[in-house]
C-alpha cells in the first residue's frame, strides 16, 4: 500500500496518568509514535494495555482524573499536549480528528433522529443550517450506504439495525471531513458479516478523502485486512511497530510472539490452544526493568533491571526489547514464529535478518 | 392509546363499584343526621328515600347514573344538605392554589439544584453535590411533620409574619408553600441528579464530545434532555395531587383547604361524603397515571402506544 512519509500526527515520549483514590496509575508509560499522513495504523493490544486511553488522549477526551505528565502531541504544528480547555479541543475534535465508537447500539442518542446528531457536527463545524444542513445529511447517509437517506434521516436509533447504526456513526464521524479517524474497536460489537461491510465502507471514506485512519482492535483478522502499519501495546506501552507485514512475519518482541502464538490458526490440531501465563503488570505501581520479563520465561537479566529502548530493525520496523542488543544472547522465538518467519522470508515480504533494511 | 384510555375507565369504575359495596357495610347511622332521635320508621322512609333499600346491584346502578349526569349527592353530617360539589367548589381552590404554586416552586428549584449536583461530580471538589447531598439527607431522614413544625416556628419569627394563613395576606403564603415544596424540591434534585449521572457516562455522550460539542450543549441537549424523561411521568401526578391538598400541612396552619376532609368525614361516619371523595382521589390518580403515560411517549421516541413499527 503506498503511504506517503508526510507525519502528521506526532506523539513524543508522552506520559500520561490517572489519580484513583489518592494512587498514581501510569496508563501511558513514554510512548513516542508518529503517524503517516493517510496511512492505516492498527493499535494492538490485550484489554487495560492502554490502547483507549492513548488515543482518548489525541482527542483530549480521558476522564477528569486523567492528567497529562509530560510529552507531546504535535499536531499542524500545535501541541495538542498543552491544550487546557474545551474550547481549544472543539477545534481540533470532530473537525481534525473524529472517532468510531465501539457498540453502534449505545453510541448514539435514544432520544434524537439520525438526522438532527449528523446536523449537530455539521452545524458547529461547517456552519451548515436549514435546508443546506438537511441536503448534506442526506448526502452524508448515502455516501455512507444508507438507502432512501430522506426517510432515514427522520428516523430514531432503535429503527436502526446495528450494522445501519454503525453506518450512521461513520457519518457523524465524517460530516466535518477530519484528517483523522479514530476507529475503537469498530466492529466488535458487530455481526461477523456486517464487521467486513464495516471495514469496507472506512477502507472506501479513507482512499475517497485521503483520511488517515487509526484502528483499536484485538482482533488480528481486523488488522490484516486493514492496516498498513501496527503498532504493539503492552502495559501502557509501544512494545513493537512495524509495516503489517514486519510484525506479522518477523516479529521481535517476546510479547509479539506470544501475541500471535496465541492465534488458533497457528496451533497444531490435537494440542491444546497456545496461552499466555500470568498477568500485565499493576499499573498502581511502577514498572521497573521491560514490563514483560515477568511472564517471559526467556527473559533476560537485564529485563529485570532497566528498562530497554527502542532497537531498530529496520527504518520502519522497531521493538523494545534487549534481545536487539549486540550484547544480547541468541534467543530463538518459538517454533511457530519461525515458521513464520521463513513464510514472510519465502513470499519476500520481509528482509533477511537484523542487520539489513 | 385508546386502549389505555379505556383501561383507565374500566380501572375507575372497579374502583367506584368497590368503594360503594364497602360503604354500604358501614352503619346505617352515617345517612343520618340525628339518627338518635329517629323511630324506627322514620328511619326506613329515610333509607327508602335515599334508594338504600334496593338491592345492591341496582343500587350501583343507580350511583353510576347519578354520577353521569354529575351529581356526587349530598352531605348528611359534615354539611347536611350541602351538595358535596360545592362543598368542594369552596375548599379544592386554596389547595390547589397552594399546591400549584409549591409544584412550580419544587421544579424550579429542584431541577437546578439536581443540574449543579450532576455537573459538581465532574469537578474536583464536589461542593454542590456535597451540600445536596447534606439537604437532601436532611429532608428525607427527618420526619417531614419535625421540619414542619420547625418551618412553622422559626419561619414566622424570622419573616415576622402570622403563624396562620390568610388567604388575602401575601406574605402568610410563604411557609406554608415552603413547608410543601422543600420534600418536592429534594426529591427532584436527586433523581434528576442520579439521573444525569447515569446519562454523562454513557457512550452517546462520550461520541458527543468526540464530534467536538461544547460541553455546556451536551449537558443541556443530550444529558438533561435525556435525564429528565423518567422524571416526566410523575408530573402530572404531581400536579393533580395538589387537589388533595396536604393534611399535616393545612392543619398547621389552619388553611381552609381539602387536606383534612377525607379524615374528617371518616370520622363524622359522612357516607356519602366518603364515598364521593374517594371516588374523585381515586379519579385523579387514574388520571394521573394516563397523562404521565401519555408525557412520556411524547418526550420519548421509543415509546408509543400504537403497534410496533418501523425496522427492527
Amino acid at each position: 500500500m503506498q503511504q506517503n512519509d508526510t507525519v502528521l500526527l506526532s506523539v513524543q515520549d508522552l506520559n500520561f496518568k490517572f489519580t484513583l483514590r489518592g494512587q498514581t496509575l501510569h496508563a501511558i508509560r513514554g510512548i513516542s509514535l508518529d503517524v503517516y499522513k493517510g496511512e492505516s495504523l492498527a493499535i494492538v493490544g490485550e484489554s487495560g494495555s492502554g490502547k483507549s486511553v492513548l488515543v482518548k488522549t489525541l482527542m483530549g477526551l480521558n476522564d477528569q482524573n486523567g492528567y497529562i505528565e509530560s510529552g507531546k502531541i504535535l499536531y499542524n504544528g500545535q501541541d495538542l499536549a498543552a491544550f487546557t480547555d474545551d474550547k481549544q479541543w472543539q477545534a481540533i475534535r470532530g473537525r481534525e480528528i473524529a472517532m468510531v465508537l465501539q457498540d453502534p447500539m449505545t453510541s448514539l442518542n435514544p432520544l434524537k433522529t439520525i438526522g438532527w446528531q449528523i446536523k449537530e457536527a455539521l452545524e458547529l463545524h461547517r456552519n451548515l443550517r436549514g435546508a443546506a444542513a438537511d441536503a448534506a445529511v442526506c448526502e452524508l447517509l448515502a455516501e455512507v450506504g444508507i438507502p432512501e437517506p430522506q426517510r432515514r434521516a427522520k428516523q430514531y436509533p432503535h429503527e436502526f439495525s446495528g450494522g445501519m447504526r454503525q453506518r450512521a456513526v461513520i457519518a457523524i464521524a465524517m460530516a466535518c471531513r477530519p484528517k483523522i479517524l479514530i476507529c475503537d474497536e469498530p466492529t466488535t460489537a458487530l455481526d461477523v458479516t456486517i464487521q467486513a461491510q464495516i471495514l469496507g465502507l472506512i477502507k472506501n471514506m479513507q482512499k475517497k478523502y485521503n483520511l488517515t485512519t487509526i484502528y483499536i482492535t484485538h482482533d488480528l483478522g481486523v488488522v490484516a485486512n486493514v492496516a498498513d502499519r501496527i503498532a504493539v501495546m503492552y502495559a501502557g506501552d509501544i512494545v513493537e511497530v512495524g509495516r503489517c507485514a514486519e510484525v506479522f512475519y518477523d516479529p521481535r518482541h517476546p510479547y509479539t510472539w506470544a501475541l500471535l502464538s496465541s492465534l488458533p490458526q497457528l496451533g497444531v490440531k490435537g494440542e491444546p490452544l497456545y496461552s499466555l501465563e500470568g498477568t500485565p503488570p499493576n499499573l498502581f505501581h511502577e514498572v521497573h526493568g521491560d514490563a514483560f520479563a515477568p511472564r517471559n520465561p526467556q527473559a533476560l537479566k537485564i529485563d529485570f533491571v532497566k528498562r530497554p529502548p527502542m532497537f531498530e530493525v529496520s527504518p520502519t520496523h522497531r521493538a523494545r526489547t534487549w534481545l536487539l542488543d549486540p550484547r544480547a544472547p541468541k534467543v530463538e522465538p518459538p517454533e511457530h514464529i519461525r515458521a513464520l518467519r521463513e513464510k514472510g522470508r519465502a513470499l519476500k515480504l520481509t528482509g533477511e535478518g537484523t542487520a539489513d533494511a | 392509546m385508546l386502549k389505555r384510555v379505556l383501561h383507565a375507565l374500566v380501572t375507575l369504575c372497579i374502583v367506584i363499584v368497590i368503594v360503594f359495596v364497602l360503604l354500604r357495610q358501614m352503619p346505617i347511622e352515617g345517612y343520618f343526621n340525628n339518627f338518635d332521635k329517629l323511630s324506627d320508621a322514620q328511619i326506613k322512609v329515610g333509607l327508602q328515600q335515599l334508594g338504600l333499600t334496593d338491592p345492591l346491584p341496582k343500587q350501583v346502578l343507580n350511583y353510576f347514573v347519578q354520577l353521569l349526569h354529575g351529581d356526587l349527592g349530598t352531605s348528611n353530617k359534615y354539611r347536611e344538605g350541602y351538595s358535596i360539589a360545592k362543598i368542594i367548589a369552596q375548599k379544592a381552590p386554596v389547595s390547589i392554589q397552594i399546591g400549584l404554586i409549591s409544584f412550580a416552586v419544587s421544579l424550579a428549584a429542584g431541577l437546578p439544584l439536581g443540574i449543579l449536583m450532576a455537573r459538581s461530580t465532574r469537578t474536583r471538589l464536589k461542593v454542590w453535590d456535597k451540600i445536596g447531598t447534606v439537604l437532601i439527607v436532611v429532608v428525607q431522614a427527618v420526619p417531614s411533620a419535625v421540619y414542619h413544625l420547625l418551618i412553622q416556628l422559626y419561619g414566622s419569627e424570622l419573616l415576622g409574619v402570622s403563624m396562620l394563613f390568610n388567604t388575602r395576606s401575601a406574605a402568610t403564603w410563604i411557609l406554608p408553600i415552603f413547608s410543601l415544596s422543600i420534600g418536592n424540591i429534594a426529591y427532584y434534585a436527586m433523581w434528576l441528579r442520579r439521573y444525569m449521572v447515569d446519562e454523562a457516562n454513557k457512550d452517546y455522550i462520550r461520541l458527543a464530545r468526540a464530534k467536538g460539542v461544547p460541553a455546556a450543549r451536551i449537558s443541556r441537549n443530550h444529558v438533561f434532555r435525556n435525564a429528565i424523561v423518567p422524571l416526566v411521568q410523575y408530573i402530572p401526578n404531581s400536579i393533580l395531587f395538589t387537589l388533595m391538598g396536604s393534611l399535616y400541612v393545612e392543619s398547621l396552619y389552619s388553611i381552609p383547604g381539602m387536606g383534612g376532609l377525607l379524615v374528617q368525614v371518616i370520622k363524622l361516619q359522612d357516607n356519602t361524603m366518603v364515598q364521593a371523595l374517594v371516588l374523585i382521589y381515586a379519579a385523579v390518580s387514574v388520571l394521573g397515571l394516563l397523562f404521565g403515560d401519555l408525557l412520556m411517549a411524547l418526550v420519548d421516541p421509543r415509546i408509543s402506544f400504537t403497534a410496533k413499527e418501523g425496522a427492527r
